[in-house]
């Protein structure tokens, strides 16, 4: 598992070797050439059928990976032969290729992937544990996702998505549950991917765990808090999103109204909590991260199990009377 | 002082989506605002408060109110008890 996957928009071959060099023990056979060409398909390919002439449908923009049957079959070819096998696979613009079971490739299949400007690999895993690898990763990196203005936090195993217009207090809110021991995934800015129907969110690679708290400047929870302070990714199950407000509140008050966030199609349960002088705020998210976990738990919220009570003692009453 | 009585027109009576709603609308007043069953009176600002009062379809409520804004409270307030929030009617 990575801490954070790349970008499909920089996810190129030399990214992807990067990434994944220690994980399918790559071994670079043609010296960095084609690191720029980039991987734009979570499939993979198998050019058997193209190394023997048909090359209709053959998916060039997909890694191909040479197994045992594709080396095999160069093997049994002629050194002619072979020549123009694999210089039919690399008159397309062939993003990279892999062989696998620590095969050692034929001569003529490396010089052709150097020649064409395309990276060729080794590894030693077999083909399918190694396919099955690769998609694994592939699928995460080029999951549907979206940037979102917040913060991200995990309360008890919750991941609380904060949210609200700048300077409103997120970060400020989100500090306090740092230091009651809770983990800060992403301050400002969160990357949500949608894996399944799950949203996992994390943060900006760069930013790393910094907060840009007002009149202190950035803060290193990392460093200050320790690495229990801190994730790196972590499910969105719950958006917080604070909100300005005079007196007379547009806020539920009971905790009956069912609220949802849809982000990237996936519904997210929502509250909304407006922030007033002498609110603790920290405290507030805390209690609905635990209100959210109980929910899941119970199947019904707090407000409904005690609405419930309230209409049964009604119904008692009315039936003394 | 100010009241008007009603009666609860819905058939689950004043649960907690109604008293939020009786809440949301006293609390845009500034005079005081109650609201009394038989058995109890209550702050109409405060949702457990109307909570308590377990009032169930067909209960005669009094809503009450005192202030600079008392007759318009209380017309409010009693018009979003008439109006039968929106529920099923007895």
């Amino acid at each position: 598992m990575l801490d954070r996957y790349p970008d499909p928009e920089v996810f190129s071959v030399g990214v992807m070797y990067e990434q994944l060099r220690k994980r399918l023990q790559l071994e670079d056979m043609t010296d960095t050439w084609g690191y720029d060409r980039m991987v734009v398909s979570p499939d993979i390919s198998r050019p058997g059928l193209c190394l023997s002439g048909y090359t209709y449908k053959f998916m060039h923009d997909r890694i191909q990976i040479f197994g045992e049957t594709e080396i095999t079959l160069l093997n049994q070819l002629s050194p002619l032969e072979r020549q123009a096998a694999v210089k039919t696979v690399f008159s397309f613009p062939v993003v990279c290729s892999i062989v696998t079971k620590g095969l050692s490739p034929p001569e003529e299949l490396v010089s052709a992937s150097r020649s064409s400007g395309s990276a060729l690999f080794v590894s030693p895993l077999d083909t399918t544990p190694l396919i099955h690898d690769l998609t694994d990763f592939f699928s995460e990196v080029f999951a549907p996702h979206v940037s979102l203005h917040g913060t991200l936090v995990d309360v008890y195993g919750e991941g609380l998505l904060v949210m609200g217009r700048s300077a409103i207090g997120k970060s400020e809110a989100v500090l306090g549950l740092v230091e009651r021991g809770h983990r800060l995934v992403a301050d400002d800015l969160v990357r949500v991917r949608k894996t399944g129907n799950r949203l996992i969110g994390s943060g900006d690679a760069m930013l790393g765990f910094h907060m840009e708290i007002r009149g202190i400047g950035f803060v290193n929870i990392a460093e200050l808090f320790g690495v229990g302070s801190i994730k790196e990714m972590q499910s969105v199950d719950l958006v917080v999103r604070l909100f300005d407000t005079d007196l007379n509140d547009e806020a539920d008050r009971s905790g009956l109204e069912d609220k949802h966030m849809s982000i990237l199609g996936v519904g997210v349960p929502m509250v909304e909590i407006p922030v007033l002088p002498g609110r603790n705020i920290t405290l507030l998210l805390e209690v609905a991260a635990m209100m959210n976990i109980q929910a899941k738990d119970t199947g019904s919220t707090s407000a409904e199990r005690l609405n419930r009570k309230l209409i049964a003692r009604m119904g008692r009453k009315r039936l003394r009377e | 002082m100010t009241e008007i009585k009603v009666v609860v027109p819905n058939k689950l009576g004043i649960h907690a989506r109604p008293a939020a709603l009786i809440v949301r609308a006293a609390v845009e007043f500034v005079s005081d605002v109650w609201v009394e069953s038989p058995a109890d009176k209550v702050n109409a600002k405060s949702i457990m408060g109307v909570m308590t009062l377990a009032a169930s379809g067909g209960t005669e409520i009094v809503v009450s109110a005192d202030g600079s804004d008392e007759a318009e409270a209380v017309e409010v307030v009693a018009e979003v008890i008439r109006s039968g929030f929106g529920e099923e009617m007895i």
